[in-house]
């Protein structure tokens, strides 16, 4: 096994890598990370995340691979678990497309703000309030159980007809309304602030907000969130392949098992009866909510 | 103003095949990796700054097909989302949805600013 060494600016040598004798010296490890990812874009797909939450610590901890090589791919998997999904849930009609495109101008430009203001924010003190805040989310959202529900369309949902429906796991079509859609556009640009300063997939906020502040039905937030999560992604990781660091040999296990995984999560979430979502949501919420109480007393 | 089921199956449709034809091109270039290596994760094990292009003058001189096609799987992958929003604001222009398809643009535009800044979204 070699690796390209960089000993100028364009001229590489091969040279041994180290820890060559451990026993995962095998390409099983490749087809371990396969299924790995594949559960990383099941579950994506099913909760409107990411999957860098699987994916990241998994390349770090079980294969040695940098922070810097991880985080690359786990924005390659954000994309793959968003167009992989995407499709079926557009064709299920769960996705609102019209709030799609309207909540991506609040992320993009949150995102923006959130860079210009990087330099100026102690990133340890924020991954600890919003540890704090994600695990109280959780907490809320164990309290609460069931779908929120609306009687009243804000103006803006009228005008932008927003209000829409989508098929429960009988198949009947269920109507909602969407509220506070200005907030929900002021939550989703708090999300792109905080993507940009924490480096972090914002698709959990993107689900908290719609669930909470816009009142949508979870699995309508969920996709609707896994749309947005692969636009928003895909403005870094353009940056990250021109500077080299997404890597074919990580990421193409990566990639294959996401959209293996995130096409059967999007094929499951419409027959899945909202309560379990809700539930493996909490969980999850309750797992990053702890990661990031950690990862700021860490930094 | 027409119903939106029209445009959300054509970007069904666009994304499932962008998707199929990354995922079958990615699996080509890997499986072609997964024969000839043991384990290509080792080395990755420290970071080190080399720039694509770098890369792709490296892999042709050494005529690694597999990275190389691994790497056109991963073009065709990242554009996707952008090709997307491209798509779906010509579409709500055909729908009439001009309001919808000016705030896609604003999006696309917004996309290529934190893309030239190196932002992480």
């Amino acid at each position: 096994m070699f690796r390209i060494e960089k000993n100028s600016e364009r001229h590489f040598e091969l040279k041994p890598t180290k820890k060559q004798t451990k026993f995962y010296n095998s390409s099983m490890y490749d087809l371990l990370l396969l299924f790995i990812s594949l559960f990383a874009g099941f579950l994506g797909a099913l909760l409107g995340l990411g999957g860098g939450i699987i994916v990241v610590p998994a390349l770090t901890l079980f294969f040695d691979v940098d922070i810097r090589y991880a985080v690359a791919a786990s924005l390659v998997s954000i994309i793959a678990t968003s167009s992989g999904a995407a499709a079926g849930f557009l064709k299920d009609h769960l996705t609102n497309l019209r709030l799609a495109v309207i909540l991506e101008t609040g992320t993009v430009a949150g995102a923006i703000t959130g860079f210009l203001i990087s330099s100026e924010i102690r990133s340890s003190w924020l991954y600890l309030l919003f540890g704090v805040f994600l695990f109280f989310s959780a907490l809320m959202m164990f309290r609460k159980k069931h779908d929120a529900h609306t009687d009243t369309n804000h103006p803006w949902s009228e005008k932008l007809k927003l209000a829409s429906t989508f098929p429960n796991e009988k198949g009947e079509k269920i109507f909602y309304n969407v509220a506070q859609v200005p907030l929900g556009i002021l939550s989703m640009y708090f999300a792109g602030v905080l993507s940009a300063l924490l480096g972090i997939g914002s698709g959990i906020f993107k689900v908290m907000a719609m669930d909470h502040v816009m009142k949508l039905p979870l699995k309508v937030s969920s996709a609707t969130s896994n749309f947005m999560i692969g636009v928003t992604a895909t403005a870094s990781a353009g940056a990250y392949f021109l500077r080299g660091d997404i890597r074919p040999e990580i990421v193409s296990p990566v990639a294959i098992g996401i959209i293996i995984g995130s096409w059967l999560g999007a094929k499951v979430m419409t027959r899945m009866r909202d309560t379990y979502i809700r539930k493996i949501f909490i969980i999850v919420l309750f797992i990053v909510s702890i990661q990031m109480f950690f990862k700021g007393l860490s930094s | 103003m027409k119903p939106l089921d029209g445009l959300e199956l054509k970007i069904a449709w666009f994304l499932r095949i962008g998707v199929i034809t990354a995922g079958v091109i990615l699996l080509s270039g890997w499986l072609t990796k997964f024969k000839l290596s043991g384990n290509p994760l080792f080395n990755f094990q420290t970071y080190d700054q080399i720039y694509l292009t770098d890369l792709i003058q490296f892999h042709l001189k050494n005529k690694d097909w597999g990275v190389l096609l691994s790497y056109a799987g991963l073009v065709i992958l990242i554009l996707l989302p952008f090709i997307r929003v491209l798509l779906t604001s010509y579409l709500f222009i055909r729908q009439g949805e001009y309001r919808l398809a000016m705030i896609a643009v604003a999006v696309l535009l917004g996309l290529m600013i934190s893309m030239s800044l190196g932002i992480n979204i």
